[in-house]
């Protein structure tokens, strides 16, 4: 799988990689370990691997490939080191949730966890986890050099950190891209949009219900990781601030236009139905061909390029974020990082962070994205040098024409650390919010209505 | 007499509908399990389509295999009933037969304890399972799903211990037979239906549970009910194999259903008379 | 519930049991108690332990997310409950939701029951589909509704409503069809246990008094109204009270059909109850709502057994 033509070949086997949920074949993992099993990379660092040797540890992660992929390079990692890891896997709903229990209740079940960053502000104010920092400076555990921290994604780190100290190391990551039918664009002689307003007169020229083709679609159902995953991006275009004078405001004049222009778009130009998506929904409705554009996360690409059951392939373009009315563009800064459970045994901390240097290492990232040998490949790779390897690049143009470009842009330049409230009462916050576009899109409340009712029961939250 | 026979055709037509109408989401299930990922998705909908077995194969033998997760479902639902109708035949004996002080209470709180909110009660059950080690364990599960499964067997079983006659106890106990032979011996056979009945109902109870299995279990013990989530991806929804998961939970219980078809509906109706299980 | 089945069975070991004496009395209840222990023990520590428990938290402001916050409030987040209009509005939402399903089941069984009351011939299939819903786990019926069924795209009761002309609707995303959804699912479910067990009533009724009825010339309804309702109402009476207790603490399929969207529009009490727990981790206010969903269950079916009683 070393060897890409960069053209329909790539296209198709990209495809297939994107199949990987579908056909994940144990046997193919198997012959992934055989060639790749290599560890002369790792034995470059100057550390000793073996320092913890015989260490148990848990992990918790969801059930995606691009953790499927590293799973399945566990037997490499506990030959370098003599650490058994245990996976488990849990459903996104949940893991914030079984993750939280065990931290307060300092157990230390899970020695790390696929965490969410917005839990990092509480996860620090209880100092459940350890700063990495130490970790990240201390000679005896981390080859600084080898490791290269700074080639890490700079988004993702300082949305992993809390008051410049960093409290999870990105594994996984992504960013939200338009993605759009180049087909349709071009029958009507539509460019992808520059700014919203843009966006919505497309939307408005494709629209046609009764062909079965709606001209939007942006996440609606309900939740911190949904609606509220796609709203505060708009929230910030419209020149919204979370913490207006110090104070968590979630309402006034930039959130109503902000959520005004989401219902509108959702109402008149998005199914019915989108009221309830989550990306997977929505991916799944442009890969049969109802929807002619979406603003999500560019890892959708993989879904909508799925030969098994997508019905657009190579109809596929992608843009960055519309600009919002302040000027801005403010993509999703989306990772899954592994902080390390400070009710840990010492020893077990070391063990958990040699796991961590080791997965995020540019080493066992390479391994599990393009040089991975199974089918699915990763598209959200934590290292800035990788997105620059021609290899990678070569499978990623694989989803359409400037998938890479449009990827790179939203991360360099469309990131906003504050792109959403970063406080520990989030998990409160983000549900409320959610709740609140929620009865605004389904016509429960109104737009201000629904605003005011969050900000109300925000306010005693915060006063903790 | 035409209207006699027109008669007759209304109530066949309107009952083929309605018993297409409960039929047809596990039908439809069913069918959608046979079909790929595009067909699911077809619009409209396809009755019609080459059907395939991969996404049995792929959610039996592929990675994320539901084989353990149906087996922990199976011990855990085989446990719990063990356990709980050892607990339950011994009181439910002593409530319906004996006289004692206190047993209009004891009555009452069996009562009482079905009304518990299972929401309000996860937390400590959480906190005391982690205390002692037993989160994702199947003693930890089976024990706590004896607080729905102990009351609602203990009242099913009183019922039928209450139908037999008393003469044939006190005659065996006048023979000198001791009380825990008596129950034994004579008592048992006698209920032999009930038991029956209760054993399925509590098994199809502890099989269909998802709340306290969705925050208590782990990777080693965890049901088909929570295991079946997986499917509905971070990545994307695999909807074949969500079906194909769907009907393999669905499987046992409705076998147990047809088989033990008469048990439930006895139990159901006996239920109506006593009151009914629990949800 | 339970008290019916414990009350006769008094009066009967009465008499049974009279003339053994008072040592026997007293070796009969070291026996009780001996047979009782496991499962008492049992009930105490996984319903009336996490009761107590349930209640001291509920005096407490207990916040996983600021846990420097946490101490005892007294009464206080009972007072924050009594004017939270989302505690009122969930209420609400539980008592529409466990109403319609209950009604729904009754008078759907209701009619079936009598529908196929006399069929000689497909009975048994009647018995044999209404076994499958009531078997099957809410969490399933719920996965199964939510996709292949209601989903707009591509669900099969969209394209049946667009086919009746009733245009694409969505089920799951507009409040007021939400709501008729997930009662319709749970009427689904769980109407052929109130059909199983009225069939079961009709047929235990006695057939002389319909041939007198018949004789005295009663038309159908009449007869229905006069003879087969009051016959059936102890039954009736039992199943309301029964569906009403599973009603009020259904979640699962709620849970996986709209987690109580959108909005709020289908947020019963248990949901609201599990979201502040668990989702914004506010144990203590979450415990306080388990509270007063435990109080309106004993409410409600502290009314529904005096009404029983009052034949």
């Amino acid at each position: 799988m070393t060897s890409f033509a960069p053209t329909r070949r790539t296209l198709l086997k990209t495809g297939t990689a994107a199949a990987a949920l579908a056909t994940f074949a144990p046997a193919v993992l198997r012959r992934a370990r055989a060639d790749d099993a290599d560890l002369t990379p790792y034995k470059s660092a100057k550390v000793d691997w073996q320092q913890t040797k015989g260490e148990t540890i848990t992990v918790a992660v969801i059930p995606a490939s691009y953790f499927e992929n590293l799973i399945s390079l566990a037997p490499q990692f506990k030959e370098l080191t003599g650490i058994d890891v245990r996976f488990e896997k849990i459903p996104p709903a949940q893991i914030r949730q079984k993750s939280v229990i065990d931290l307060t209740s300092k157990t230390g079940t899970y020695a790390t966890h696929a965490a969410d960053p917005m839990y990092y502000a509480l996860y620090a104010a209880n100092k459940w986890v350890e700063p990495l920092d130490a970790y990240l400076n201390d000679k005896s555990l981390t080859d600084t050099a080898w490791f290269n921290f700074d080639d890490i994604i700079p988004a993702w780190r300082s949305a992993n950190g809390i008051n410049g100290k960093l409290y999870g190391m990105p594994y996984d990551g992504e960013v939200t891209i338009q993605v759009y039918r180049k087909d349709l664009y071009d029958a009507k002689g539509l460019k992808p949009a520059d700014t919203l307003e843009a966006y919505v007169s497309n939307a408005a020229a494709l629209n046609a219900p009764n062909d079965r083709i709606w001209g939007a679609a942006l996440r609606g159902l309900a939740g911190a990781g949904q609606n509220m995953y796609i709203y505060p991006s708009i929230f910030r275009e419209f020149g919204g601030d979370w913490m207006k004078g110090g104070k968590l405001t979630v309402n006034g004049p930039e959130a109503e236009a902000a959520l005004a222009w989401y219902v509108d778009l959702m109402k008149k130009y998005a199914p019915t139905a989108a009221a309830n998506w989550n990306w997977p929904d929505i991916a799944d409705a442009f890969s049969q061909g109802t929807v002619a554009s979406y603003i999500d996360a560019h890892s959708s690409a993989s879904v909508i390029n799925n030969p098994q059951k997508s019905k657009v392939i190579g109809k596929v373009a992608y843009a960055r974020w519309p600009k919002g009315p302040s000027g801005k563009r403010t993509t999703s800064i989306w990772n899954w990082g592994f902080p390390i459970n400070a009710a840990l045994s010492e020893k077990k901390k070391k063990a958990t962070w040699l796991f961590i240097q080791w997965a995020a290492s540019a080493e066992t990232q390479a391994r599990t994205a393009h040089r991975f040998a199974g089918p699915t490949k990763r598209s959200g790779v934590n290292r800035t040098s990788i997105w620059k390897d021609p290899d990678y690049i070569k499978l990623m143009n694989g989803f359409g024409p400037n998938f890479v470009e449009a990827t790179m842009d939203a991360l360099q330049h469309d990131t906003d650390v504050d792109w959403r409230p970063r406080v520990p009462q989030w998990p409160a916050i983000g549900d409320t919010m959610a709740t609140a576009i929620q009865s605004a899109l389904s016509g429960q409340a109104t737009v201000k209505a629904a605003l005011d009712e969050a900000q109300r029961r925000i306010e005693p939250m915060m006063r903790g | 007499m035409t209207g006699r026979r027109l008669h007759t055709a209304v109530v066949l037509a309107i009952s083929s509908v309605l018993l297409l109408a409960w039929a047809f989401p596990i039908i439809w299930s069913v069918l959608n399990s046979f079909k790929t990922d595009s067909d699911v998705l077809a619009y409209p909908p396809k009755l019609i389509f080459s059907p395939t077995l991969g996404a049995y194969r792929d959610v039996l033998f592929g990675s994320g295999s539901i084989l353990p997760n149906l087996v922990s479902s199976m011990i855990i639902s085989v446990g719990t009933t063990i356990v709980t109708m050892l607990m339950a035949i011994p009181a439910a004996y002593a409530l319906a037969r004996l006289r004692f002080h206190g047993k209009k209470f004891a009555g009452f709180y069996v009562l009482t304890t079905q009304m518990l909110p299972p929401v309000g009660i996860i937390i400590p059950y959480f906190l005391v399972l982690r205390n002692i080690g037993w989160i994702d364990t199947y003693q930890g599960i089976i024990l706590i799903y004896l607080s729905f499964s102990l009351p609602f067997a203990i009242w099913l079983l009183v019922s039928y211990f209450e139908d037999v006659p008393f003469e044939m106890e006190e005659a065996a106990y006048l023979d000198g037979a001791s009380r825990l032979r008596t129950l034994w011996r004579i008592i048992i056979p006698q209920v032999r239906g009930g038991i029956a009945v209760t054993i399925v109902f509590v098994f199809l109870n502890a099989w269909n549970e998802f709340l306290f299995a969705v925050v208590l279990s782990g990777n080693t013990v965890r049901p088909v009910t929570v295991a079946m989530f997986n499917f509905v991806s971070v990545e994307q929804t695999l909807w074949a194999k969500l079906a194909a998961v769907s009907v393999l939970a669905m499987l046992p219980v409705v076998v147990l259903g047809v088989v033990a078809q008469k048990q439930i509906v006895k139990g159901l109706t006996v239920g109506a008379v006593k009151g009914g299980g629990r949800r | 519930m339970a008290a019916s089945a414990i009350a006769p069975a008094e009066t009967g070991s009465h008499g049974g049991f009279a003339d053994f004496g008072h040592a026997l009395a007293q070796r009969e209840r070291r026996f009780a108690a001996a047979l009782l222990a496991p499962a008492f023990l049992a009930l105490l520590a996984t319903t009336t332990f996490p009761l107590i428990f349930l209640v001291w938290t509920s005096t407490y402001r207990m916040n996983l997310a600021m846990p420097f916050m946490n101490g005892f409030v007294g009464f206080e987040n009972y007072r924050v409950l009594l004017t939270d209009e989302r505690f009122w509005s969930s209420l609400l939402i539980s008592l529409v939701y466990t109403g319609a399903t209950v009604a729904l089941q009754v008078a759907i069984g209701l009619a079936l029951a009598l529908l196929v009351m006399d069929m000689k011939r497909g009975q048994g299939w009647f018995r044999l589909i209404a076994i499958l819903p009531v078997v099957l786990s809410p969490a399933v019926v719920g996965m199964i509704w939510r996709t292949f069924m209601l989903a707009p795209d591509f669900g099969i009761v969209d394209f049946l409503a667009v086919n009746a002309g009733l245009g694409s609707q969505n089920w799951l995303g507009d409040p007021t069809l939400a709501m008729v959804s997930v009662i319709a699912i749970h009427t689904w479910q769980w109407t052929p246990f109130a059909f199983m067990v009225l069939l079961a009533s009709l047929a235990s009724l006695p057939e002389d008094i319909y041939e007198a009825a018949r004789l005295d010339r009663a038309t159908a309804w009449q007869r229905f109204r006069r003879i087969t309702l009051p016959l059936l109402r102890p039954a009736i009476v039992m199943v309301v009270i029964m569906r009403t207790m599973v009603a009020l603490t259904a979640f699962a399929a709620i849970f996986t059909v709209t987690a109580g969207g959108p909005g709020t529009a289908t947020e019963i009490l248990n949901l609201y109850a599990y979201r502040k727990s668990f989702t914004e981790l506010s144990i203590g206010y979450g415990a306080a709502l388990a509270v007063a969903l435990l109080i309106v269950t004993i409410i409600i079916s502290g009314v529904l057994f005096a009404l029983r009683r009052a034949k």
